[in-house]
């Protein structure tokens, strides 16, 4: 029997702040072993929390984002359970008022995902298991790490509404400076709870929750798995196990979770020692105000004033550093295709090649603006202003000088082409027999013959059109 | 000797700040083995910080207590010297860092005699659940001190320390002030720091003074109170200047005596307080009867508050960070929970048992949530009452302090003994602790003073009044 | 009403252990102490549930991040202890 899935997301974001949500120690990824830790995150005896300005304000913009209500009043609760990378045997979290609630995603088809709440929470610390001596080892530098957490309604109903989801939900937070979204590094980590129906029904089914998901891919692959691993329980008459299942990659499989489902009661209640938050409506305002033009915003922006085909759009908003490079570059000279071709052509060839992001280059967007003018003005062939891509991502320097010393320029000057041309004609008088007889593809050859003659700065428009006159 | 003259002395060079520890080292020396308010004694750091307080003074640099021997409850961390909270579970404990009430204090350049006993993690009226012994009543040291500041206020008593910092979560710097004839400060919630201060219960938390007077508690007060941003629940509300009412004119202030406090209350209690009573409105105070209705409710909606919140906060120790780690157990699990079985006392488990009971799923509501609505309603009742009333005139506690063995196995009898002291706790009001009169033994009896958020001025001077007037009996050891 | 099943529950979300014999006084002494706490039950569903007054965003800590603590203090306290991190026994 074929069931149509259900599913809600929950998304983790480790937020950009420079220091971790309740102490001041460094947020920052890695570091030898208990190296970014203080008595407060290491939840010593007799320490206090301090909630971080700069994750509530980064928490708003999440909010913003993603359409939510962002409240005047939020608070702290604690979610009491043990494990070993909490080292407090609390998690700091909001559960009765969190900052942010009811909003919403467009997603593919144009459906409308809502979300149910954005919260603040703090991160836990990192074991690394040592299965010969059958211990753990256990390193706080990741404890108190800021978090924000976005919940979903049950509103998905297929694979590619959830990817779309999650890759919005990443671009988002990553232009709107809230959270770096590397999910390979965990940056941005993903849970799915799916669950199956059968087609028509409006009842949900029991759900299981998967964790470990740390690509849009797996996320894919571990959905269709357990589609296919409900369906098969369904279909032979048993029941899903409420649970928490872990993929893994290799296996392209979930299993289920052991730990801690035992005592799944996380006896919440009001954090005692970090007092509620208010925030006033002008200061919500303010960082409204600050929230920079979102990528869907950009897509739309491309497509519709640009003109910008709907796939190069989308590769160009992929990462903001990228868009933001596009920006800056037609912001100098409005050429939106040929910058766009420009981008998505030699330009990311090359990062590809080198390894390098866009903000490690050599040139500047007014660079790669001046190339594409030069080429639109006919100063230099098309050709040449890939050439001078490739020579920028390798010495730098400014387009003009560049253009000059490769003899990029090209020469208008049509004096003397008449007689390069007829040398050609010529020396080829065989070809150009060919070509008159009928054989039109040999005017490339015979073209290629007389830009070689001529040289580098040869303007290939003017020959061409040459050319086709004498050949006549 | 109070510590305005302890002062001046030692600024006159009429006692020099070393000699003067010396003298209290020697006397715990010959007083302790006894008395048992000390669980660490820090000869060597108090001979130093004694130096050091001499070369400020010789510098003309002294401060308020610079010089000053000062014993300090062991929950209260102190960096470089262990920290107890008189449990086994914490009995090698060293802090790496310390409170910012020690802190505030070492800046002044003043002397830290040692930490003193308790009850286990501050759990108790009677200081008799110490992992390391409980404390002698310095008055008769066959009775308890009363807890869970027991040893704090024994110190002070038995003179092995020229004040004390406690720390009162439900009565436990004014309950054993009582029982050991001294007077002790509980500040309103949010004046000290609790940075620092092992949470038993986070939101009835805050550290207070013991001292040989209300004067002097509010002298210490000055030095450790105030905004600390390491506590978000400190206020930015100016303080200090606690003793700035003393000695003035008290006679047009109201008196609220509410009459529920005194319901199941000793009857040489009760006729002392009301002769307290009396001695105000022959000053020329207006004695108000008021009403606290929900007290019935008192005693429950704080042991399920403050135990939900010792439940999450002693959750931290596991065995693994810090503190006693069980050579049992095999796998974390396991390990944790015989580090805990091994490192708690029973009372500390009666409180984490009953607090994760009121936090559980399905009691939730009906135990914890109750217990917020009233301390919503206790918190407008003393609204109410101050409407009409400048302070408040209650007993410190039902009785005098019992003999020890007598009570402090039963949980619900040690329990509803809090009755007169947990609403300050749960409105987060300053009260004061005084001895009013003696028992038929001998033993002290304690009146409390409470007043307004902020405004512990006026109960110590209130408090100072009565003191002028009154007889205090010197313990015989 | 609390029986010795209901004490077990609570043991293990306390992670603390007992034997039968503490099972069953601490049982006792939770029946006695819960009968004193029931007094609570019935209070006036009405009334607001206090909480902590909320401060404002302005007055919240800045982000600016200063020196975390050398490892070999943080480690200090524990009692066993492997490539500076704190030795776990497996969590099974």
């Amino acid at each position: 029997m074929r069931y149509q899935p259900v599913m809600g997301l929950e998304i983790h974001c480790e937020l950009l702040t420079d220091s971790k949500v309740f102490c001041s120690c460094q947020n920052e990824f890695g570091g030898s072993e208990n190296t970014r830790v203080c008595p407060r995150c290491s939840g010593m005896p007799g320490t206090l929390p301090l909630l971080n300005k700069g994750a509530v304000k980064l928490a708003a913009k999440a909010g913003f984002a993603t359409n939510c209500t962002v409240h005047n009043y939020s608070a702290f609760d604690r979610k009491n359970y043990f494990y070993p990378d909490l080292p407090k045997a609390y998690q700091i979290t909001q559960f009765e008022s969190p900052i942010c609630t009811d909003g919403y995603i467009d997603v593919v088809g144009g459906k409308r995902i809502r979300i149910n709440r954005i919260h603040i929470e703090e991160d836990a610390g990192k074991l690394v298991h040592d299965d010969y001596e059958g211990i753990s080892l256990a390193d706080y530098n990741r404890c108190g790490v800021p978090l924000i957490e976005i919940v979903t309604e049950p509103d998905f109903r297929t694979v590619e509404e959830v990817q779309d989801f999650v890759v919005q939900i990443a671009q988002r937070m990553q232009y709107s400076g809230v959270c770096d979204a590397r999910m390979e590094q965990g940056s941005l980590r993903v849970d799915v709870n799916i669950s199956l129906m059968p087609y028509g029904s409006d009842e949900f089914g029991t759900r299981a929750e998967i964790k470990n998901l740390n690509s849009v891919k797996s996320i894919g692959r571990a959905i269709e798995y357990e589609i296919q691993r409900q369906s098969e329980i369904l279909d032979n008459g048993g029941e899903v196990v409420q649970e928490t299942r872990r993929y893994n990659e290799n296996h392209d499989d979930t299993k289920a979770l052991r730990s801690k489902e035992e005592a799944h009661d996380y006896r919440y209640f009001p954090e005692p020692d970090i007092p509620p938050v208010l925030f006033t409506d002008e200061e919500i305002e303010e960082i409204r105000k600050e929230m920079p033009e979102l990528p869907h915003k950009r897509f739309e922006r491309y497509t519709e004033e640009y003109k910008i085909p709907a796939e190069d759009a989308k590769l160009i908003i992929a990462q903001k550093a990228f868009s933001d490079f596009y920006d800056e570059a037609v912001s100098a000279v409005p050429e939106y295709k040929m910058i766009s071709n420009l981008m998505l052509g030699e330009v990311s060839h090359q990062l590809n090649e080198t390894g390098m992001s866009i903000d490690e280059v050599r040139f500047s967007p007014a660079d790669v603006a001046k190339t594409a003018e030069m080429a639109a003005k006919g100063v230099i062939s098309k050709g040449s202003a890939k050439d001078m891509i490739v020579i920028m991502f390798e010495k730098g320097g400014a387009p003009e000088d560049i253009a000059k010393e490769n003899g990029f320029i090209m020469d208008n000057d049509t004096s003397g082409l008449d007689d390069i041309i007829d040398g050609v004609l010529a020396a080829q008088a065989d070809v150009v027999e060919k070509y008159k007889n009928g054989n039109e593809k040999l005017f490339g050859f015979i073209m290629g013959q007389v830009i070689k003659a001529a040289g580098k700065g040869a303007n290939p428009a003017l020959i061409k059109e040459a050319l086709t006159a004498k050949l006549k | 000797m109070n510590l305005i003259d302890l002062r001046s002395k030692l600024d006159n060079k009429e006692i020099g700040a070393v000699e003067l520890t010396q003298d209290y080292l020697k006397k715990i020396k010959e007083r302790d083995a006894v008395i048992n308010s000390y669980i660490t004694v820090c000869e060597e750091e108090a001979i130093k910080m004694a130096e050091k307080a001499q070369a400020a003074i010789d510098a003309g640099e002294a401060k308020p207590l610079t010089g000053i021997p000062v014993s300090v409850k062991d929950n209260i961390c102190t960096e470089g010297i262990r920290t107890t909270c008189a449990s086994r579970m914490l009995e090698d404990f060293v802090p790496i860092y310390d409170a910012t009430a020690v802190a505030r204090l070492k800046a002044e350049n003043f002397v830290m005699l040692g930490k003193t006993n308790m009850d286990e993690f501050a759990m108790g009226g009677s200081s008799q659940t110490s992992y390391f012994g409980g404390p002698k009543n310095p008055y008769n040291v066959s009775c308890v001190t009363g807890g869970s500041s027991g040893g704090a206020a024994a110190s002070v008593a038995a003179g092995l320390c020229a004040a004390a910092l406690g720390s009162d979560t439900g009565g436990s710097v004014r309950q054993p002030s009582a029982f050991c004839g001294v007077t002790g400060l509980k500040p309103t919630y949010g004046t000290v720091s609790r940075w620092g201060l092992i949470a038993f219960a986070s939101s009835l938390d805050q550290i207070g003074v013991v001292a040989n007077s209300a004067a002097d508690t509010g002298y210490v007060l000055n030095s450790i109170c105030g905004y600390d941003e390491n506590d978000a629940t400190t206020s930015k509300k100016p303080q200090g200047g606690y003793t700035s009412m003393t000695g003035g004119d008290i006679s047009k202030l109201r008196i609220g005596v509410p009459k529920e406090f005194f319901e199941g209350t000793d009857e040489e209690v009760k006729n002392a307080v009301m002769k307290a009573a009396e001695f105000y409105r022959a000053l020329g105070c207006e004695i108000i009867e008021c009403s606290l209705p929900s007290l019935k409710y008192a005693v429950a909606a704080y042991y399920l508050i403050s135990s939900a919140e010792a439940a999450s906060n002693l959750s931290r120790f596991d065995g693994i960070k810090y503190g006693y780690r069980s050579g049992l157990g095999e796998d974390y699990n396991e390990l944790i929970k015989n580090s805990r079985r091994e490192g708690f006392g029973k009372e500390v488990k009666h409180r984490i048992m009953l607090g994760n009971y009121a936090l559980c799923s399905g009691y939730y509501d009906a135990y914890y949530n109750n217990a917020r609505r009233i301390r919503t309603q206790i918190r407008n009742e003393y609204a109410s009452i101050f409407e009409k009333c400048d302070v408040i005139l209650t007993p410190t506690a039902p009785t005098t302090a019992y003999e020890i063995g007598c009570q402090e196995n039963d949980p619900v009898k040690m329990y509803t003994a809090d009755i007169c002291t947990v609403t300050v706790n749960i409105a987060g009001l300053p009260a004061i602790s005084t001895t009013c009169g003696y028992d038929s033994k001998g033993m002290p009896i304690g009146m409390s003073l409470t007043g307004k958020a902020f405004d512990e001025k006026t109960i110590i001077a209130v408090c100072d009044r009565f003191e002028r007037d009154f007889d205090r009996r010197e313990c015989v050891l | 009403m609390f029986d010795e099943k209901l004490t077990a529950h609570m043991a293990e979300l306390s992670k603390l252990s007992f034997t039968p014999e503490e099972l069953t006084s601490m049982t006792k002494d939770m029946t006695d102490i819960i009968a004193l706490m029931d007094t609570v039950c019935d209070f006036d569903p009405e009334v607001k549930p206090y909480a902590l007054s909320a401060v404002d965003y302005e007055d919240l800590r800045a982000d600016e991040h200063s020196g975390s603590y050398p490892a070999e203090r943080i480690l200090e306290n524990a009692k066993n202890v492997k490539n500076d991190s704190f030795v776990v026994p497996k969590v099974v």
